[in-house]
C-alpha cells in the first residue's frame, strides 16, 4: 500500500510573535536592570581584628552639620585631614581614626569624609557617638 | 500635463536586521546591566569614590530619609526589634556582617543609633552600602 506523502507548506512564516517576543525581553531587561556600580564602606571593622599596633591612640575627627572638621579638637581643613591621615597610616596602617559625626549631619557627608580617611590609607575606621563610647575591642 | 505617480511598491520589509539589532541590545543589557537591588523606591544610598567590591550581609537594614529603620519596603523596624532579630538569628555569634542602606539624607544621629545598638547586640561590622560615583569608576 502507499501512503499518501503529506508535503508540508513551507511558506511565509509570521515573524511577528517572534519581534513581539524579543521586545518584550528587551524591556524586561532594560527594566530589571541596574547599570550603578555598588559597593560599601566600613562603619564599623570586624570586632578584634587589630594587632598589637592597634594600642596607639586613636585620632579623634568630628564632623559638624556644616561640614566643619576638627583633629583632636583643633579646626582643621579637609586637605590636613588628609594629608595627616596618610602621614599617620605611613607609620602605622593600623591608626585607629574615630569619626564622630554631629547628629544633623547627613549619611552623604559621613560617606565623604569616610572615603577621605580611607583614601589616605586609614584601615580602620569607626563610627561613634562619643569618646566614651569607643570600644578598643572593635579594632 | 500628468505627473507619473512616483509611489513604491511595497512588497515585504526585510526583519532580519532588525531582530539582529535587537538582539544585539539585549546581549549589551545583559552584559553592561544586572540584576536591579531591591531598594525602596526613592531610597538613593550615599555616593562614594572608593572602588569597593558590595558583598552580601546576613541581614540588610534599610535607613529611609525619613530617619526611620525598614527591614523591607514597608515594614518598619526598631531597634530593639533589630536586635532582637540579630540575636534570634545568631548574626553577632557567627560573627558575620550586616549591611546598612541607609538613604544619603538620612541623618548620622540614626547611623550612629544603629551602630551603637548593633555594637551592644554584638555586631562588630556593619557595611554601608554606597553607590560608586563616576569619578572613581574612571
Amino acid at each position: 500500500m502507499q501512503l499518501a506523502r503529506r508535503q508540508r507548506r513551507t511558506g511565509f512564516m509570521g515573524l511577528t510573535p517572534l519581534i513581539d517576543m524579543i521586545f518584550l525581553l528587551l524591556l524586561f531587561f532594560l527594566l530589571g536592570s541596574d547599570f550603578v556600580t555598588y559597593g560599601q564602606s566600613r562603619l564599623a571593622p570586624p570586632r578584634g581584628t587589630g594587632g598589637e599596633t592597634s594600642a596607639a591612640p586613636p585620632v579623634v575627627i568630628t564632623l559638624s552639620a556644616d561640614g566643619a572638621l576638627s583633629w583632636n579638637g583643633a579646626r582643621v581643613d579637609a586637605a590636613f585631614l588628609r594629608r595627616e591621615t596618610a602621614k599617620l597610616t605611613a607609620l602605622n596602617d593600623e591608626q585607629m581614626m574615630v569619626l564622630m559625626p554631629a547628629g544633623s549631619a547627613n549619611v552623604q557627608q559621613v560617606t565623604t569624609i569616610m572615603d577621605a580617611l580611607q583614601a589616605s590609607g586609614a584601615q580602620s575606621i569607626t563610627l561613634e557617638r562619643d569618646v566614651f563610647d569607643i570600644d578598643l575591642a572593635d579594632f | 500635463m500628468q505627473l507619473k505617480n512616483t509611489r513604491r511598491d511595497i512588497k515585504s520589509i526585510d526583519l532580519l536586521p532588525l531582530i539582529n539589532v535587537v538582539f544585539l541590545l539585549i546581549l549589551f543589557v545583559l552584559i553592561a546591566g544586572r540584576p536591579s537591588t531591591n531598594h525602596p523606591a526613592g531610597l538613593e544610598v550615599a555616593r562614594s569614590t572608593i572602588q569597593s567590591a558590595h558583598q552580601g550581609a546576613a541581614l540588610s537594614v534599610w535607613l529611609k530619609q525619613d530617619d526611620g529603620f525598614y527591614l523591607s519596603d514597608v515594614k518598619p523596624v526598631t531597634l530593639s526589634e533589630l536586635t532582637d532579630l540579630v540575636a534570634q538569628k545568631g548574626i553577632a555569634a557567627q560573627g558575620l556582617p550586616l549591611e546598612l542602606i541607609a538613604d544619603r539624607r538620612a541623618t548620622a544621629k540614626q547611623l550612629l543609633a544603629f551602630r551603637r545598638a548593633m555594637a551592644a547586640a554584638g555586631i562588630g561590622e556593619i557595611r554601608l552600602k554606597t553607590e560608586l560615583t563616576g569619578e572613581a569608576a574612571e
